[in-house]
């Protein structure tokens, strides 16, 4: 196969099997948030900072895998 | 004799102006939609010919990652994306001044909202790393989150990305020159492939030269040069409040040879300890990675806020071509929220790192 079809492929591939992690890893965060929420309705300050904080951690594993399929689609 | 009730709509407006917002809406919409790119193939299946006038017409965006370079001051190469950077300073050292000009004991407006904010960061220092600590940290830690958070939003501002310069170049000898046929609403042109990025050709006084087109000011997160400086500035906060704060010994969560040897030690004087020999070489090796971990740190820190941003910027770009006008709304409320919350991980994490930095180790106790 040609370099630039087996390039595209691999930015498909890059983005979209990289995606399936952080994707499981928000879940169970969301899932963790929901729980404290229904035992605990009343710490729903530091619950949802603290879901926020480490929701934006576990998405940056996923923004690193865009950024691979945006260099090599684009570059 | 009582006036006869108004008849309220929704949002406060009553029904005329609310019915007058939805036509706009409405024909924003379907304006949009023949104009933008799904428009232009689903009527050129149906062959019905609508020809948008050129200011209506919006081209493929050709998203470039490294930041063009606009001019040289000095010998020093200066981006648009630096230019961006100097609007968010003037812009925060301008709102510093007007806030703090007549400072009054029961603020006004402005500087209800400055203090409000100003006072949130304090606090979330103060939450994180105790009373003391957290009055040291919070200029850094501040300063950190407004540039983010300022790059962020003002990227959002029109004018940003759509204000271009125009820079006509000879076209070189072997380039690769192909004539793309008209398609929807382009008429057909002639593009030289460079490096894959497409240049237009265009008749300057019967030359043809190739045309590149910059943009004047990008946000500036969307660098990778910004924000590598911002990750290199907290690591350098990091290890400087760690030597001031522990001297030398805050190297000695990374050189951890401590307990290895003197394992050793004991076995020299009769006492063989097995156990304390392989944990103390596990220590050793797990110093090392922490130490690799903390230069790792610099490299995730750039690539969240540039990822997140960059992103963000492709998408908005994709969507005002698809469909324009309606479909970017709703992302660019995501992209302020995604500002936001990028700022306040940013400034966080430092905040975090610094405040573990600067905790002394409580000693093994075996």
């Amino acid at each position: 196969m040609e370099a630039d079809a087996v390039r595209l492929l691999a930015a498909g591939l890059a983005i979209g099997l990289g995606a399936i992690g952080p994707g499981i890893g928000i879940g169970i965060l969301g899932y963790g948030a929901m729980q404290g929420l229904a035992r605990n309705p009343e710490a729903r300050g530091p619950i949802q900072t603290n879901m926020m904080i480490a929701i934006a951690l576990t998405e940056a594993i996923g923004i690193y895998a865009l950024i691979v399929a945006i260099i090599l689609a684009l570059l | 004799m009582t006036e006869p009730k108004k008849r309220r709509g929704c949002l406060g407006c009553s029904f005329p102006i609310l019915i007058i917002i939805l036509v706009i809406f409405l024909a924003l919409t379907i304006v949009g939609f023949l104009s933008g790119a799904i428009g232009q193939e689903m009527l050129q299946k149906y062959g019905i010919d609508i020809t948008f006038p050129s200011w209506m017409t919006i081209e493929k965006p050709a998203p470039h990652l490294p930041a063009p370079e606009l001019f040289h001051v000095l010998g020093l190469p200066i981006t648009n994306t630096m230019i961006a950077s100097w609007i968010t300073v003037i812009v925060l050292v301008i709102i510093s001044v007007i806030v703090t000009r007549r400072m009054k004991i029961v603020p006004g407006r402005l500087q209800t909202l400055f203090e409000a904010l100003l006072g949130w960061l304090f606090d979330l220092c103060k939450s994180i790393a105790g009373d003391a600590n957290g009055r040291r940290f919070f200029p850094v830690i501040a300063t950190i989150f407004l540039f983010v958070f300022l790059n962020a939003w003002l990227s959002l501002i029109p004018g940003f990305g759509s204000i271009e310069t125009k820079e006509y170049a000879l076209i070189p000898e072997d380039a690769h020159i192909e004539t793309i046929p008209a398609e929807g609403n382009q008429p057909e042109h002639k593009v030289v492939l460079i490096d894959h990025k497409e240049y237009e050709i265009v008749d300057v006084d019967g030359k043809e030269m190739m045309e590149k087109r910059n943009e004047l000011i990008r946000g500036a997160n969307t660098d990778v040069n910004t924000t590598m400086a911002l990750a290199v500035i907290s690591f350098i906060f990091v290890a400087y409040f760690g030597f001031k704060t522990l001297g030398i010994s805050w190297l000695r969560q990374y050189f951890n040879f401590g307990p290895f040897f003197r394992s050793l030690g004991k076995a020299f004087k009769g006492k063989l300890d097995f156990m304390g020999i392989f944990s103390g070489a596990i220590d050793i090796f797990v110093g090392f990675l922490e130490l690799l971990g903390r230069f790792i740190t610099i490299i995730s820190f750039t690539f969240r806020l540039f990822g997140n941003m960059t992103a963000g910027e492709i998408l908005l770009l994709i969507t005002a071509f698809l469909i324009p006008y309606i479909l970017a709304l709703p992302f660019y409320g995501l992209e302020l929220l995604i500002g936001a919350i990028q700022a306040f991980i940013f400034a966080g994490l430092t905040l975090v790192f610094v405040t573990m930095a600067v905790t002394p180790h409580s000693e093994e106790s075996h």
